[in-house]
């Protein structure tokens, strides 16, 4: 082989390695999952959107929340996530229209395993792929709706093919370069398969960042059945319930989170300023004192100083009706 | 005497700026609680109405509709919003997967061209 015949040889396979991910990696599918899901899922009723050029972001959410019961379509999710100046659909974006049509934008563990339950439980999941190579990043969406052990395939919806077959070891490959991004759209009051907790508390607390109240509650109360033991659920329902001047039942509700975890500082501090609103200083004082020495130091210590300087501009001890320590 | 008056009333009133008359308690939110358990301490080291700002401005520069960027703005959190304000050009766009076929195009042609390979018939 002549010097230029050995460069473009050496080129080719740097690049085919780089598209290959790191190859070489074992059984992809790991025949052990197949003892805790299906041996083969696929989606068939999961609607499809094929994508205009650059669209997929829009085409991909428009697949998944169909899936959940939302009316909508490609062209309308275009205004709602597509940049022009970017030509394509960033994921914090996709994440916000989730919200924008009431469902809980969950993101999965970043697992394997979590995939397959998911597909399982007969729930489509938004993949983010990195499919070029080097200087020519490829990003695309797309969405999974099913899998087979057996045979090492994932069965994608994805751009212009209603039905894309890929093995599940270059599937993998080009996922892991997105770091395993997925996006699932779960109705409120739902949960989703095997749904980790802190992940499920995060997705349904930006619903009320946004001021999606409603949905939030409803997640909130899912959660709170899901997670009894749990007091961040509580926290948040005791949240809504200040939010809408019902100053009783939010002062039950963090009570309740602050006996769940003792070491909440979040929950006694709203149970504080609850009970100060409700006329009741001293319990108020010995909360936010609590509350200090648990966020001393961290994130929330800010928030907690405030609560204690309009704590001590109270004069007086607690007045009739206060509930019990 | 008239002016003097005024001028004392704005001298108090700027005096006053900043410094509110009554202490205001904060309640901690959900959103708040959930990341001060699973994140880094350094929750606000941006400012969120400086973010809010930067994205809104970064979406009008980037071609989104003048009528579309305070709906999209207001349905991100601030946590979101600070991603983007920080690294709104890092972040991946999804676009579609003919990225891909460039490139398989691209080392075919490269092979071709060293003469590796012999598939474009009509290629010098």
């Amino acid at each position: 082989m002549t010097a230029r015949g050995w460069v473009g040889a050496a080129l080719a396979i740097g690049v085919a390695l780089t598209l290959a991910g790191c190859a070489g990696r074992g059984p992809l599918l790991d025949p052990a999952s197949a003892a805790k899901h299906a041996p083969r899922v696929e989606l068939d009723s999961t609607p499809f959107f094929p994508q205009e050029r650059y669209q997929c972001g829009p085409a991909a959410l428009a697949t998944v929340l169909a899936a959940s019961g939302v009316t909508t379509s490609a062209e309308a999710l275009a205004s709602a996530v597509y940049l022009p100046g970017r030509q394509g659909s960033l994921q914090p974006e996709l994440v916000a229209a989730t919200r924008r049509n009431d469902r809980v934008p969950y993101l999965l563990p970043p697992v394997t395993d979590a995939l397959l339950a998911t597909l399982d439980a007969g729930v489509p999941v938004l993949v983010l792929q990195k499919l070029g190579a080097g200087p020519f990043p490829g990003w695309h969406y797309a969405v999974v709706i099913g899998y087979d052990i057996e045979r090492d395939r994932i069965v994608l919806r994805s751009g212009t093919e209603r039905r894309k077959e890929m093995s599940a070891r270059q599937f993998l490959a080009t996922w892991d370069r997105a770091e395993r991004w997925a996006l699932v759209a779960v109705l409120p009051g739902t949960l989703p398969p095997a749904p980790d907790f802190a992940r499920y508390m995060e997705a349904a607390a930006g619903l009320e960042a946004v001021g999606r109240g409603e949905s939030a509650a409803h997640a909130y109360e899912a959660a709170a059945r899901q997670w009894p033991a749990e007091a961040l659920p509580q926290l948040a329902l005791a949240n809504l319930g200040y939010a809408r001047g019902d100053f009783v039942a939010a002062e039950r509700g963090f009570h309740a989170a602050a006996r769940l975890d003792p070491a909440d500082a979040a929950a006694r501090n709203n149970r504080a300023e609850v009970l100060r609103q409700l006329g009741c200083f001293n319990l108020a004082r010995r909360e936010i004192e609590v509350a200090r020495v648990l966020a001393a130091g961290g994130p929330l210590s800010a928030a907690v100083e405030a609560t204690a300087r309009a704590v001590a501009t109270q004069q007086g001890g607690d007045a009739t009706g206060c509930p019990p320590d | 005497m008239n002016q003097r008056f005024i001028v004392y009333v704005v001298c108090l009133a700027m005096l006053n700026l900043g410094s509110p008359l009554v202490a205001r308690a904060e309640l901690v939110t959900t959103l708040q609680a959930v990341e001060a358990s699973t994140r880094a301490q350094d929750l606000a080291t941006v400012n969120a109405a400086l973010a809010r700002e930067e994205v809104r401005a970064r979406f009008e520069a980037l071609g989104v509709e003048p009528a579309q960027v305070e709906t999209r703005v207001a349905a991100l959190t601030e946590s979101e919003l600070r991603t983007l304000a920080g690294q709104m050009a890092d972040l991946p766009a999804g676009a579609d997967a003919l990225a891909v076929i460039g490139i398989v195009f691209l080392v075919l042609l490269i092979l071709e061209a060293v003469g590796v390979i012999d598939v474009f018939k009509k290629f010098p």
